[in-house]
C-alpha cells in the first residue's frame, strides 16, 4: 500500500473569471521509503502539491489517501493532528519562531502533543544532537547561520517521528556548502527509512533522490526513477547545457528544465486526452506560489 | 491538556516580557482601572471605619438632636439620595427646645451646640477658619474628650466670658504653646482661655464639625451676644443608662413635638442611627465612584482587544508555523486567550500593588485612612482576569481561524 495516493486531484483558486487551476487532475503515488524530488518552473503548482500532501490544504476535486485513509475531506483539527503526528515540514525560509530558542523551536510539535516540558526538551536536545547543532541549543534563530537554522528546522520536522517529511526548497536560501550539509542530512534520514518529498530548482540535488517528478502548469509531465548518487538523466541535460534558454524563452517564461525534457514523454502523452477535456483554452497565468 | 495550557501561560509571559512597551500600554488601562476601583472602595471603607470609630468613641448611647428632617430610614430602604438632600435643609432649634430636652425624664446630661456668628481677633489678628460654639459644661463628657491643658467650662463659668479652644484654634489665635489665661476679642468683648482640648480625631466627610477649629463659650453668653438669634446646630444628649437610649430618644421626640406644635423641624438620632445614616451616604458615593472606575476597567478591555488584534495580524506567520507543526485551531485559540488573560491579570496585579502604594501616600499626606479589604482585591483581580478572557476572545478566534497557508506565506 502506497503511503500517498493522489487520484485526479485538482485545486482551484479564486472565483469566476479569476479562477486559477493550480493543480490539474494530478495522479501520484508515493511508496514508503521513497526520496522524491519535485522539479518544475515557478508557479507550476509544486508548492500547492506540497501543501496538499502536507494536509495544509484540501483538494478542490479528487481524492487523497494518506496511509490508505481518505484525507481529502478532513476537518481542520483532524488535519492538524495528522500533521502533528505523521508529517514534518521543512521550509525554504526555515520558519523558526524568532522569539524561541533553537531547542524550544524543535520542541514545538511536541508541545501540541501535550508532552511534559522536561521530556520534550530532552527529545528536542537529542534531535539537535542528531543534526549536529546541539551546541547551539540556546541560540535564537537570528543568531544561527542559514545552514544551522535549516538543521534546526529539520530537527523540528523529525522530532515527532513523522512518516513523511515534506521539504519545500530546503536549500533555496542556502549557499552550496550548507546545501550539501542539509541534503546529506536528509539523505541520512532517508536511509533510516523515512519518506521524503522535496522541491528543488537545482538539478544537481536530484542525485540524492530515488525518484524525480517534473511538473508544469499544474500537471506532472515526467516521472522517473533514478539511482541514488546519480543526477537524474533528464535533469542532467539541463545541468550540462546551461544556459539553455534564449531571450525569447525568457520572455515566454520557458525554463531551461522544460527545454531539456524529452520531446514526447510517456506521461505527457497519456495525460493529453484528459487535458484536452479539462483544460480551458486560455493560457493560465501562475498567480499563486511565486516562491515555489 | 493541562500541560498545553501551562505552555500557553509560559508563552504568554514570554510575550509580555519580549514586547514590554506594547504590553505596558496594553496593561495600563487595567492597572489604572483596578487601582482606582480598589482605592475608591478603600477610601470609602476607611471613612466608614473612622466615623464608626468616632461614634463608638462618643458612646453608642449618645442621642443627637438635629434641626430639619435628617432621617435614617434604613429599614424602609432609604436610597441615600434623599439623605444627601436632607443634609442641606435646615430648620431652627431654639432655646425652648434646649430646655425642653433638658427636662425630658431619663436625660442624664445634655448640651447644645450653638453656632455664634462674629469675628474673633486673637494675638495673631483675625481668626478666619474657625467658629464659635455656645454650649454648656456637660459637653466635654458628652463628647468623651479630655483636655490637654486647663479645664472645661464649669457651671460657675455660665454668664462669664470664658472659653475653651480646639487645638487648631489655639494654634491660630496665639503664639504661645499653652495660651491658658490669654484672651481674645469676640463681639467686642474679651474672652479668657480656660482650657484646650486634646486633638479630636479628624473625620472626613462626616456630618460632625471639626471641633479642632472650634472655640467653645458658655451658651448663655452666646445667646446674650447674638440676642437669641444664633442657630443651634445640634443638641447632644446622654440618657441615664444605655438600655433606655431608644426610649429617651422617643421621649425627646415627643417633647420637641410639643414645643414645635406638631411641626417636625427636627430629627432625633441615636448613635446607631447616626452610623447608618453616614454609612448609607458613603456606600452610595462609594458605589457611584467605583462604578465609574469599573467602566474604565471595561474600556481598558477594549484597549486589550485592539492590541491583541494588532498582535494577531503581526504574528500571522507565527500562527502559520504553529499550525504547520500541528497546532489545532483550539490550541491557537487557547494560546491567544491565555496570553490576553495573562496580560490583563498582570495589569490587575500591578494595579493592586499600585493601590497599596496610593493607600500609603494617602495615609501620609491626608487625613484619609483608606482600608483595603481582601474581598475587593480578589474581586478587582478577578474582574481584570475576566476582562482579559472576554476581550481576548475575538482576537483569539481570529487567530485560530487563520488559513495556515495564507499565514505561512505572510512575513
Amino acid at each position: 500500500m502506497a503511503l500517498i495516493e493522489l487520484e485526479d486531484v485538482s485545486k482551484l483558486y479564486g472565483f469566476g473569471d479569476a479562477t486559477t487551476l493550480a493543480l490539474d487532475e494530478v495522479n501520484l503515488s508515493i511508496e514508503k521509503g521513497e526520496f522524491v524530488a519535485v522539479m518544475g518552473p515557478s508557479g507550476c503548482g509544486k508548492s500547492t502539491l506540497m501543501n496538499m500532501i502536507g494536509l495544509l490544504d484540501r483538494p478542490s476535486h479528487g481524492t487523497y489517501r494518506f496511509e490508505g485513509k481518505g484525507v481529502s475531506r478532513l476537518r481542520p483539527n483532524q488535519a492538524a493532528k495528522i500533521r502533528r503526528d505523521k508529517i514534518g515540514f521543512i521550509f525554504q525560509s526555515f520558519n523558526l519562531l524568532p522569539r524561541l530558542t533553537a531547542l524550544e523551536n524543535v520542541a514545538l510539535p511536541l508541545t501540541y502533543k501535550g508532552m511534559s516540558s522536561t521530556r520534550r526538551l530532552k527529545l528536542a536536545s537529542q534531535m539537535l544532537d542528531r543534526v549536529g547543532i546541539q551546541s547551539r541549543e540556546y541560540f535564537l534563530p537570528g543568531q544561527l547561520s542559514g545552514g544551522q537554522a535549516q538543521c534546526a528546522a529539520i530537527a523540528r520536522a523529525l522530532v515527532n517521528n513523522p512518516k513523511l517529511i515534506i521539504a519545500d526548497e530546503p536549500t533555496g536560501n542556502l549557499d552550496s556548502a550548507s546545501s550539501r550539509l542539509v541534503m546529506e542530512l536528509l539523505a541520512d534520514i532517508h536511509k533510516m527509512g523515512n519518506t521524503i518529498l522535496f522541491v528543488t530548482h537545482n538539478p544537481e540535488l536530484t542525485r540524492y533522490a530515488t525518484r524525480v517528478v517534473y511538473m508544469h502548469d499544474g500537471t506532472i509531465i515526467h516521472d522517473e526513477k533514478t539511482a541514488l548518487g546519480q543526477v537524474a538523466t533528464t535533469a542532467r541535460k539541463v545541468l550540462y547545457t546551461l544556459p539553455a534558454t534564449s531571450e525569447e524563452d525568457d520572455l515566454a517564461g520557458v525554463s531551461a528544465l522544460m527545454k531539456a525534457l524529452p520531446d514526447k514523454p510517456a506521461v505527457r502523452r497519456k495525460r493529453k486526452k484528459s487535458v484536452a477535456k479539462a483544460k480551458p483554452t486560455t493560457r493560465r497565468k501562475p498567480v499563486r506560489g511565486k516562491r515555489s | 491538556m493541562s500541560r498545553v495550557i501551562f505552555g500557553h501561560v509560559k508563552s504568554g509571559i514570554n510575550t509580555v516580557r519580549k514586547t514590554k512597551l506594547r504590553s505596558f500600554w496594553m496593561m495600563l488601562g487595567v492597572v489604572i482601572g483596578v487601582a482606582s476601583v480598589i482605592t475608591v472602595v478603600a477610601i470609602g471603607n476607611g471613612i466608614k471605619q473612622q466615623i464608626s470609630g468616632q461614634i463608638h468613641h462618643m458612646g453608642k448611647n449618645l442621642i443627637t438632636v438635629h434641626p430639619a428632617q435628617l432621617q435614617a430610614d434604613s429599614t424602609k430602604g432609604s436610597n441615600g439620595l434623599s439623605l444627601l438632600s436632607g443634609l442641606t435643609t435646615s430648620g431652627p432649634l431654639t432655646a425652648k427646645d434646649i430646655s425642653a430636652v433638658e427636662r425630658v425624664p431619663g436625660v442624664a446630661a445634655s448640651a447644645p451646640l450653638t453656632i455664634t456668628n462674629g469675628t474673633v481677633s486673637g494675638e495673631n489678628g483675625r481668626y478666619k477658619d474657625g467658629f464659635v460654639i455656645g454650649t454648656t459644661p456637660d459637653l466635654a463628657s458628652l463628647l468623651n474628650q479630655s483636655l490637654e491643658y486647663g479645664v472645661f467650662l464649669t457651671p460657675n463659668d455660665e454668664g462669664t466670658n470664658a472659653a475653651v479652644l480646639g487645638q487648631h484654634a489655639a494654634d491660630a489665635l496665639f503664639n504661645t504653646d499653652v495660651p491658658l489665661g490669654r484672651s481674645f476679642t469676640f463681639h467686642g468683648e474679651r474672652f479668657i482661655v480656660k482650657g484646650i482640648f486634646n486633638q479630636f480625631d479628624a473625620t472626613p466627610l462626616s456630618q460632625q464639625l471639626d471641633y479642632n477649629n472650634a472655640i467653645f463659650i458658655p451658651n448663655d453668653v452666646s445667646e446674650r451676644l447674638t440676642k437669641n438669634t444664633a442657630p443651634t446646630y445640634e443638641i447632644l444628649v446622654r440618657p441615664n443608662s444605655e438600655d433606655q437610649t431608644e426610649a429617651v430618644a422617643a421621649n425627646i421626640r415627643k417633647a420637641l413635638d410639643k414645643t414645635h406644635g406638631g411641626q417636625s423641624g427636627f430629627a432625633v438620632l441615636t448613635g446607631n442611627q447616626n452610623l447608618t445614616t453616614s454609612n448609607s451616604i458613603l456606600s452610595l458615593l462609594t458605589k457611584l465612584i467605583a462604578g465609574v472606575a469599573a467602566i474604565s476597567l471595561l474600556v481598558s478591555g477594549i484597549g486589550i482587544m485592539n492590541v491583541m488584534l494588532v498582535s494577531v495580524s503581526e504574528r500571522k506567520h507565527e500562527i502559520g508555523i504553529r499550525k504547520a507543526v500541528g497546532a489545532t485551531n483550539r490550541q491557537i485559540l487557547g494560546q491567544f486567550m491565555v496570553e490576553s488573560s495573562v496580560l490583563s491579570l498582570w495589569g490587575g496585579l500591578i494595579g493592586v500593588g499600585l493601590s497599596y502604594l496610593i493607600n500609603i501616600v494617602l495615609r501620609i499626606f491626608t487625613d484619609l485612612k483608606p482600608s483595603i479589604s481582601w474581598e475587593i482585591v480578589v474581586l478587582a483581580t478577578g474582574i481584570s482576569l475576566l476582562v482579559g478572557v472576554v476581550f481576548g476572545t475575538i482576537p483569539a478566534l481570529k487567530a485560530a481561524r487563520k488559513d495556515p497557508i495564507e499565514a505561512l506565506r505572510s512575513e
